[in-house]
């Protein structure tokens, strides 16, 4: 936040104010408050297991497919699945995947040391919440595929 | 297959991805350039070797997704045996085919840009144009002599 702007001179009002960048994250903060609401409003027990569900039809499926690993498969793990697919970069999984309507995250994910450790230069990251289906899990399973067929 | 997606990944296009050419290390370089595309991690080092203005030989090494490297590679290939003015026409000449979009029917882009006009199909793909250009602002930047390391950003 400022004190006073001309074209000739900027003053900053006196920190931390000054490293206030204008309206704060209003919609962020209400955003999150309705999350809340609606989780609140969840069985929590339910919502864990049908998660779970998703994540275990989700593993078996991708693990049984040629040319497709999966990466982290800790036991007690959040329904979040990391993979690469063989000699495909994550950034072109993810381009297909997209047109096929399924919608991942890829990259490195703010971990770059991890992957360096691992050994890939980014992964696919698909993740699985109460407003998923197993339906929705055997389109991405159609959608790696697809990938295949296009990397033949 | 969706056809944006056919025209993304052309078998010419797939197949350098999958086998780039003068892939490799070129010892005796009169440059060797670096670019780095910092969202996605895509790096490549460039190398350029020039006799009398003339690009005699070029070649690259890095690491990155399938349009990253058949750029690359398909770019090494079109600028052998060009002349510098000629590789920064070509380069101005992709980077508007990418950015803008292919060319109408009445332009002649797509007839100047030959083999590299398998790469027009990226303009669909907003968030892949960099992964094509990267190669691209590489040479730019090796040909004009600039220190800094080439970045998508």
């Amino acid at each position: 936040m400022i004190r006073s702007v001309t074209f000739e001179k900027t003053v900053f009002r006196d920190p931390p104010a000054k490293f206030e960048a204008g309206t704060p994250n209003v919609a962020g903060a209400v955003g999150l408050a309705a999350a809340v609401d609606f989780l609140e409003g969840l069985d929590r027990k339910g919502l864990a297991a049908h998660e779970r569900s998703l994540l275990d039809h989700a593993s078996a499926l991708l693990s049984a497919m040629p040319g497709v690993r999966l990466v982290g498969t800790a036991k007690q793990k959040a329904s979040v699945l990391s993979f690469v697919v063989d000699d495909v970069h994550p950034h072109d999984v993810g381009t297909i995947l997209d047109r096929e309507a399924v919608a991942i995250r890829v990259g490195h994910h703010c971990a770059q040391p991890l992957m360096e450790r691992l050994g890939f230069p980014a992964t696919a990251r698909a993740s699985f919440a109460c407003y998923n289906t197993i339906e929705e899990i055997e389109q991405l399973a159609e959608g790696l595929c697809r990938v295949r067929e296009v990397f033949a | 297959m969706n056809a944006e997606l056919r025209d993304l990944y052309q078998d010419m296009v797939v197949d350098h991805a999958k086998n780039p050419r003068n892939f490799r290390i070129l010892e005796n370089a009169s440059i060797a350039a670096e670019g780095y595309n910092p969202l996605c991690g895509d790096q490549l080092t460039l190398y350029v070797k020039i006799d009398d203005g003339v690009i005699s030989d070029i070649c690259f090494q890095g690491v990155g997704c399938a349009i990253s490297k058949a750029s690359a590679s398909l770019m090494t290939a079109a600028l052998k045996g060009k002349k510098r003015e000629e590789a920064l026409e070509l380069f101005r000449l992709v980077h508007r085919v990418l950015t803008d979009g292919p060319a109408t029917e009445s332009d002649d882009r797509r007839a100047d840009l030959g083999k590299l006009a398998v790469l027009s199909g990226v303009h669909e793909f907003p968030l892949r144009v960099k992964c094509a250009t990267l190669a691209w602002h590489t040479l730019r930047h090796a040909i004009e002599g600039r220190r800094e390391r080439a970045s998508t950003e």
